[in-house]
C-alpha cells in the first residue's frame, strides 16, 4: 500500500512533469505562432483560467475523496461509461506521449544523431519504460522529485544566462495581433496546461487527500511561472518573425550562453537535463494509461503491462513520416484534441456526477 | 639379465596402469533424505544413566578413534565419601587446561573436605512435633544438584540432558562431564583458545574518532559494543546459523530505541536459514537482503565498534557473526554509504564540506569516464575549441577507438587494484607504483593511449577512493562500466537515460522496509536525518524513517549552560 501513495509535494511535481516536457519541444514556438509578442501577457490570462479550472476541478473531485475520473464516470454511467471513458484518457496519454515523444526524438536526431535512424533514437526510451513500469509507482514519483528541481534549475540558468542576449524591444506590440486575437481566440492558448489532467487521476494515490486543493493551485501556478520563463526566453531572444529554430527551440536558446572562454556551447548539458525530463514525462503517462486499463479490465497485477504500453507508444510515434506531419497535428489537431478532452469532457464528467450525487443526496 | 630385460622392454608390449581417481556422485537422492532423519534423531537423543553407553556414543559421534584432537578423560570422582565412574569430554586447543586442572579435575577428583563430608544421605529441612509424634520433611540427596553446588566451583556450568546441546557446547570450547547412574551431563565452561587481540581498524581509517577495531571473536565484538553503549537496554540475542557449523550469530539492539516490527523481521529472517555454514559476514549479508540481482548495497558493513554503537543509538540494529571481524548494520540508506564515523567527531562545516567532496567523489566515479566516451564520441562542441584541439592532438597516435582505449585502461587500473590487494603487503605499493607509473608512461609513449584519458582514469579512480564504503564503491565501480557503454552507444542520451533508470531503481530499492533514498529525495521530509549534518546542538531527532522508539535524541537546549536562566516552561 505504502508502495502507491505518494505526499502533496511529489504530486505536485508530478503534475508540473506534464507541463514542463512539452515546453522542451515546440510548445512555446506554438504559444509564440499563435499570439506573437503577447504571448507573454496571454499566458498570464490563460494561467488565471487554468488556476480557475484547477480550483473547480479541485471541487467538483471534492466530493469524490479518493476516486479519479474513471471511477467517478463508473459511478455516473456504470461500466459502458466508465470503459468510454476510460479508453478516452489512454487514447490521450498514449497520443501525447508518442507525439511527445517523436518530437523530441526528432530534435535529438538532428542536433546530435543525424545518421542514425529514428527508430534508434526512440528504442532506449522504450527500454526505460519496460524497466520503470516493473518498478514501484513510488519509486517512479520519487526519481521525478529529484529530477524535478534541475529541470527547473536548468531553466531559470537558461533565462538569465542568456539575459545579455535579450532584446526587450521584442516584447511589443505588447497586444501583438490584437486585443481580439490575444484574449478571444488565445484563450485556445490553454491546451499548454495540459497537466491538469494529472489531476483527474491523483486522488488515488495520494497520502493526504484533503491536500488536493494545494496540489491543484500550486501545480498550476509553478507550470504558469514555468512557462513564462521557457516563453519569454524564446521571445526575447528570437524574433517570431524569422520564426523561431525548427526543432528545440529551448536547445537553440541554450546554444547563445556563453560563460567565459570555457563554458562557451552548454547545449548539450541543457540536452542532458532534458532528456531526463521526457524519461519522466514518459514515465508518468505510462503509469497512468496502465493504471486505467487496469481498471476497465479489472486486472489484477500491473506488470504484465509494462511492456505493452511501451510497445505501443513506439509504434504510434513512428506513425507519423516526419517530422512537418507531426508539427502539423501538434498545432492544428492536437491542442482542439487536449482542449477537448480534459477542459470540457473531464469537467463535463466531473459536473453531472455531481449533480448525480446532489440528486440522491436530496432523495435521501 | 640386463640385456634380456632391456630386450623384452623393447619388443614386449607391457600394458600402463595408470592410477585415475574418479569421483562418482550418488544420483539417487537417497542420501539427503537419509541424513535429514539421522539429523533428527541425533538432535532427540537424551543421555544415558548408563555411563558405559553415554561413552560408545560418544566415541563413536566424535570418531575419537581417529580424530586426534578429541579427548575423552575417564576417572573416579568422589562424592560425599562414594565413588563414581565418571568421564569429560573436551577438545584440545580450544580449552584452557589451567582451568580444567584447578576447577574441573581437582575438586572433582582428589579427596577434600568437601567431597569426603560424609552426613546422612538424606538432609533435614524441616522437623515438627505433634502428638509425640515427629514429622520430618527430608529433602533426598540428588548428586547432580550437589556436584553442581559443592563440587563445581566455576562460574558457567549448566546441565543439559540431550546430546546435542553438549556437543554444540563442546564444538564451542566447553568441556562435558558425564557421570555414572545420571542421565544429564554437565556443560562447564573451560575456553581458551587462542584469537587476535583488538587492533587498529585497517580499512576505516579516521582522523579524530576510536581506534579500535573488531575482531573474529564474537564475545569480544559484543564486549565492545556493550563498553559504548553502556545501558542495560542493550540487547544481545543469540541465533545460531548453519546445519554444520552452528555458527554464532548475536542480533544486537536497543531495547528502547529499535522498532519493535524491524527487530521481529530481522530475527525471522535469521531463524529462517535453512544452510549448512555461514562463515563470514558477508556471507549473511547476502543471505538477508530483499534483492540481491542489483549491486546496490542494502546492509552497512563495518569493522568499527564506534560506527555500530553509533547506530545502535539512532534504533537501528547491528548483527555479529562469530568469525567475522565486521558488524552489519540495517537498515541502511544511501547517504549512510557517503558517511564517516569522523563526520560526527568534526565540525559542522568540515564535515559537510567532506560530504560535498565525496558526493562530487560519487559522480565522478560513477559517470566521468562514460561523460567523457560520449563528449569524445557525440558531444565535441562542449568542449573549447583549444581544449579539443589539444584533446584530438593527443589521440592522433592512438590507434584505437575511445572505447576501446577506455576499457584498456580501465580493466588496467582494476588488474593493479586487484593485484595490490592480493599481494602480500610489502609489495603492494610496489605494485601501485609499477602499474600507476611505469605502465601508464609507456602506454602514453607507445601510443596505445591518450594522456587526457590518463587523466580520466586517474581521476575516475581516486574518486572511488573517495567513497568511505567499500561495497558502494565497488558498485559505483561495475556501474561505470555500464555508463561507459551507453555514452559510446548514444553519446548524452544513453547517459540520461541510463541514469533515470539506475535512479528508478535506487528509488525502488529498500532495505528492511526503509527507503533507500530516504534523505535524498527532496520532498520527503525525512525528519532527523539529512546527509548534510545541522550543527550539533540542532540533531534532535532520530531519523523518522526507523521509526524509533524514542524520537529524540536530545532536549531543544542541549547546552543548556549557555542559558542558565532560561526556565523549564520557555523551552517549551
Amino acid at each position: 500500500m505504502t508502495d502507491t501513495k505518494i505526499t502533496s509535494k511529489e504530486a505536485i511535481m508530478l503534475v508540473v512533469t506534464i507541463f514542463v516536457s512539452h515546453t522542451i519541444v515546440t510548445l512555446p514556438q506554438n504559444l509564440l505562432s499563435n499570439t506573437k509578442s503577447a504571448t507573454l501577457i496571454n499566458l498570464l490570462y490563460v494561467g488565471i483560467i487554468a488556476i480557475l479550472l484547477a480550483y473547480v476541478i479541485y471541487r467538483l473531485l471534492k466530493n469524490f475523496a479518493s476516486l479519479d475520473i474513471v471511477d467517478i464516470s463508473q459511478y455516473l454511467g456504470g461500466n459502458i461509461l466508465k470503459n468510454i471513458i476510460g479508453g478516452i484518457f489512454i487514447t490521450y496519454f498514449i497520443v501525447s506521449s508518442s507525439n511527445l515523444l517523436r518530437e523530441f526524438c526528432e530534435g535529438l536526431h538532428v542536433a546530435f544523431f543525424p545518421m542514425t535512424s529514428i527508430q534508434f533514437v526512440l528504442i532506449p526510451f522504450i527500454l526505460v519504460l519496460f524497466l520503470t513500469n516493473s518498478l514501484s509507482f513510488s519509486s517512479n514519483v520519487k526519481t521525478i522529485a529529484i529530477i524535478f528541481p534541475i529541470v527547473l534549475i536548468s531553466i531559470v540558468f537558461l533565462f538569465f544566462g542568456n539575459f545579455q542576449n535579450f532584446s526587450f524591444e521584442r516584447m511589443f506590440p505588447i497586444l501583438g495581433k490584437g486585443f481580439y486575437d490575444t484574449f478571444i481566440t488565445g484563450i485556445g492558448n490553454i491546451f499548454a496546461f495540459s497537466g491538469i489532467s494529472c489531476l483527474y487521476f491523483i486522488p488515488p494515490y495520494l497520502k493526504e487527500p484533503n491536500k488536493m486543493k494545494q496540489i491543484a493551485l500550486s501545480s498550476v501556478i509553478i507550470g504558469l511561472l514555468y512557462f513564462l520563463f521557457c516563453t519569454a526566453t524564446i521571445l526575447l531572444l528570437f524574433s517570431f518573425f524569422v520564426d523561431v529554430d525548427e526543432v528545440l527551440p529551448l536547445y537553440s536558446a541554450a546554444s547563445y550562453i556563453e560563460f567565459g572562454i570555457f563554458f562557451q556551447r552548454l547545449e548539450s548539458f541543457f540536452m542532458l537535463i532534458w532528456i531526463l525530463e521526457i524519461g519522466c514525462y514518459l514515465i508518468v503517462t505510462n503509469r497512468f494509461s496502465i493504471s486505467i486499463f487496469q481498471k476497465i479490465t479489472n486486472l489484477k497485477f500491473q506488470k504484465p503491462l509494462a511492456m505493452i504500453f511501451p510497445l505501443l507508444i513506439l509504434g504510434i510515434s513512428l506513425l507519423p513520416k516526419n517530422y512537418s506531419i507531426i508539427r502539423f497535428l501538434e498545432s492544428n489537431i492536437y491542442s482542439y484534441f487536449i482542449i477537448a478532452i480534459i477542459f470540457v469532457l473531464g469537467i463535463a464528467i466531473l459536473l453531472l456526477a455531481n449533480l448525480k450525487k446532489r440528486k440522491e443526496g436530496k432523495v435521501r | 639379465m640386463n640385456i634380456k630385460r632391456m630386450i623384452s622392454s623393447l619388443f614386449t608390449y607391457i600394458p600402463q596402469e595408470q592410477y585415475n581417481f574418479v569421483l562418482f556422485r550418488d544420483t539417487t537422492g537417497n542420501q539427503s533424505s537419509e541424513n535429514k532423519e539421522l539429523k533428527k534423531d541425533d538432535e532427540n537423543k537424551t543421555i544415558y544413566p548408563s555411563l558405559s553407553v553415554n561413552l560408545e556414543y560418544v566415541k563413536s559421534k566424535y570418531n575419537s578413534m581417529i580424530n586426534s584432537d578429541i579427548i575423552i578423560r575417564e576417572f573416579t570422582l568422589n562424592a560425599r565419601g562414594k565413588q563414581y565412574s565418571a568421564f569429560l569430554l573436551y577438545i584440545d586447543g580450544m580449552i584452557n587446561t589451567d582451568i580444567m586442572n584447578k576447577f574441573v579435575l581437582e575438586p572433582l577428583m582428589l579427596r577434600n573436605k568437601s567431597n569426603m563430608y560424609d552426613n546422612e544421605q538424606n538432609r533435614i529441612i524441616s522437623e515438627a512435633v505433634t502428638n509425640n509424634i515427629t514429622v520430618r520433611k527430608v529433602k533426598k540427596f540428588n548428586l547432580a544438584d550437589y556436584i553442581m553446588s559443592c563440587l563445581m566451583p566455576q562460574n558457567t556450568v549448566e546441565q543439559f540432558s540431550k546430546f546435542s546441546k553438549i556437543f554444540n557446547d563442546v564444538n564451542s570450547g566447553n568441556c562435558a562431564l558425564f557421570i555414572d547412574t545420571l542421565n544429564i551431563a554437565f556443560d562447564i565452561e573451560v575456553k581458551g583458545f587462542e584469537k587476535r587481540s583488538i587492533d587498529k581498524p585497517e580499512n576505516e581509517i579516521v582522523i579524530k574518532g576510536a581506534h579500535e577495531a573488531f575482531v573474529e571473536n564474537i564475545r569480544t565484538n559484543t564486549s565492545l559494543i556493550r563498553r559504548s553503549v553502556h545501558n542495560e537496554n542493550l540487547i544481545i540475542e543469540n541465533i545460531q546459523i548453519g546445519d554444520i557449523t552452528k555458527t554464532n550469530c548475536a542480533l544486537c539492539y536497543v531495547k528502547t530505541l529499535a522498532n519493535s516490527d524491524l527487530v521481529a523481521e530481522l530475527r525471522y529472517r535469521l531463524n529462517n536459514l535453512e544452510i549448512d555454514s555461514m562463515l563470514s559476514s558477508g556471507q549473511l549479508e547476502q543471505m538477508i537482503v530483499d534483492n540481491n540481482l542489483i549491486s546496490i548495497p542494502q546492509v552497512i558493513s563495518t569493522e568499527r565498534p564506534d560506527k555500530a554503537t553509533s547506530y545502535l543509538l539512532d534504533g537501528r540494529i547491528v548483527l555479529l557473526v562469530n568469525g567475522a571481524p565486521y558488524a552489519l548494520v540495517v537498515p541502511a540508506v544511501f547517504t549512510d554509504f557517503l558517511s564517516t564515523p569522523d563526520d560526527k567527531n568534526m565540525r559542522t562545516s568540515f564535515s559537510n564540506f567532506i560530504k560535498w567532496i565525496r558526493i562530487l567523489a560519487t559522480f565522478i566515479s560513477l559517470l566521468l569516464p562514460g561523460l567523457y566516451v560520449a563528449i569524445a564520441s557525440f558531444h565535441q562542441e562542449l568542449l573549447p575549441t583549444d581544449l579539443l584541439y589539444s584533446i584530438l592532438a593527443s589521440r592522433e597516435t592512438v590507434p584505437f577507438p575511445v572505447i576501446l582505449e577506455i576499457l584498456i585502461l580501465e580493466i588496467s587500473f582494476e588488474l593493479i587494484r586487484e593485484a595490490g590487494i592480493r599481494v602480500p603487503s610489502p609489495i603492494g605499493p610496489t605494485i601501485g607504483i609499477v602499474g600507476a607509473l611505469i605502465i601508464g608512461q609507456s602506454a602514453v609513449s607507445a601510443g596505445i593511449v591518450s594522456p587526457i584519458l590518463i587523466i580520466v582514469v586517474a581521476m575516475t579512480g581516486i574518486a572511488s577512493f573517495a567513497v568511505p564504503d567499500y561495497s558502494f564503491s565497488f558498485h559505483l565501480r561495475i556501474y561505470r562500466f555500464l555508463f561507459i557503454f551507453l555514452g559510446y552507444c548514444c553519446g548524452f542520451l544513453g547517459i540520461g537515460l541510463g541514469f533515470l533508470a539506475y535512479l528508478v531503481v535506487l528509488c525502488d530499492t529498500k532495505s528492511f522496509g526503509v527507503s533507500f533514498t530516504s534523505g535524498i529525495s527532496p520532498l520527503q521530509k525525512t525528519v532527523g536525518h539529512s546527509y548534510f549534518l545541522q550543527p550539533i546542538w540542532l540533531r534532535e531527532f532520530r531519523a523518522s524513517y526507523l521509526d524509533p522508539k524514542k524520537h529524540n535524541k536530545q532536549e531543544k537546549i542541549s547546552m543548556k549552560w549557555k542559558y542558565p536562566f532560561l526556565k523549564e516552561e520557555d523551552i517549551q
